[in-house]
């Protein structure tokens, strides 16, 4: 039995492999959920979701996509909304 | 086809998207050669919207002319500066440069150059050796004998 305090599921659990060749469980924080288009709900790709130690020292090119919109829009959510504007 | 020379339009895909130019030549049936807001690159048509605009240019118009012709639309862009070719150019002269030195100077010396700094060189490797030898010793003597005298006076 793993004691009590690891028996709820507020920690995820992630498997390491240990020099001696053994698989362990270890406890881990749990990652934030990933990120959503704005407008149509997709989940992004290129967008990091990670703890905020992490996101600190991570380049600003691996958190979001270098567009506008990146990280707020998907693409193709993008591509409408710009030629709207132009068509407006 | 909509995407003929001259066409102003905006690139939907991609960092530059959102910014306007220009199409300066047709590559492909897919493929078009822009300028403007944009990096000056080829792009696929499927990444662009056309506009309703189209401009009088050259073909393969040089930046400075797209430039121009894009601020009496009313789209302003800034000129890219030319790429400066000097690195380029020095380093292929000082490889050739190295080259022809060392030819000459084996011939002029001929064997005995070649010989006493091999000698030279060898002796001061053998010095060197000798004095790393004996420093290392010493060193290690040393601190044999500070470890010895420590536990010694406590």
């Amino acid at each position: 039995m793993p004691k009590p305090g690891h028996r709820s599921r507020s920690l995820r659990r992630v498997f390491v492999r240990t020099p001696g060749g053994e698989s362990r469980l270890h406890y881990r924080k749990k990652k934030p959920a990933k990120a959503r288009c704005g407008s149509c709900g997709a989940v992004l790709k290129g967008v990091a979701s990670e703890r905020p130690y992490k996101m600190q020292n991570m380049p600003r090119s691996r958190k979001k996509p270098q567009r506008p919109y990146g990280g707020m829009l998907c693409s193709r959510c993008m591509r409408t909304v710009i030629i709207e504007k132009e068509r407006v | 086809m909509i995407f003929e020379i001259g066409r102003i339009a905006v690139k939907i895909a991609g960092r530059d998207a959102g910014k306007k130019c220009v199409v300066i030549d047709i590559l492909d049936n897919n493929l078009v050669l822009i300028d403007g807001q944009t990096r000056r690159r080829k792009c696929s048509i499927v990444h662009l919207e056309p506009l309703d605009k189209v401009i009088k240019i050259k073909k393969n118009a040089s930046n400075k002319d797209v430039v121009s012709a894009l601020k009496k639309e009313g789209i302003e862009c800034k000129e890219k500066a030319a790429k400066e070719k000097k690195e380029k150019s020095e380093r292929p002269k000082k490889q050739k440069k190295k080259k022809p030195e060392k030819e000459p100077k084996k011939s002029k010396a001929a064997k005995k150059k070649e010989k006493e700094p091999k000698k030279g060189s060898e002796e001061k490797k053998a010095a060197k050796k000798d004095t790393k030898d004996k420093k290392e010793p010493k060193k290690s003597k040393e601190k044999k004998a500070e470890t010895k005298g420590k536990p010694a006076s406590n």
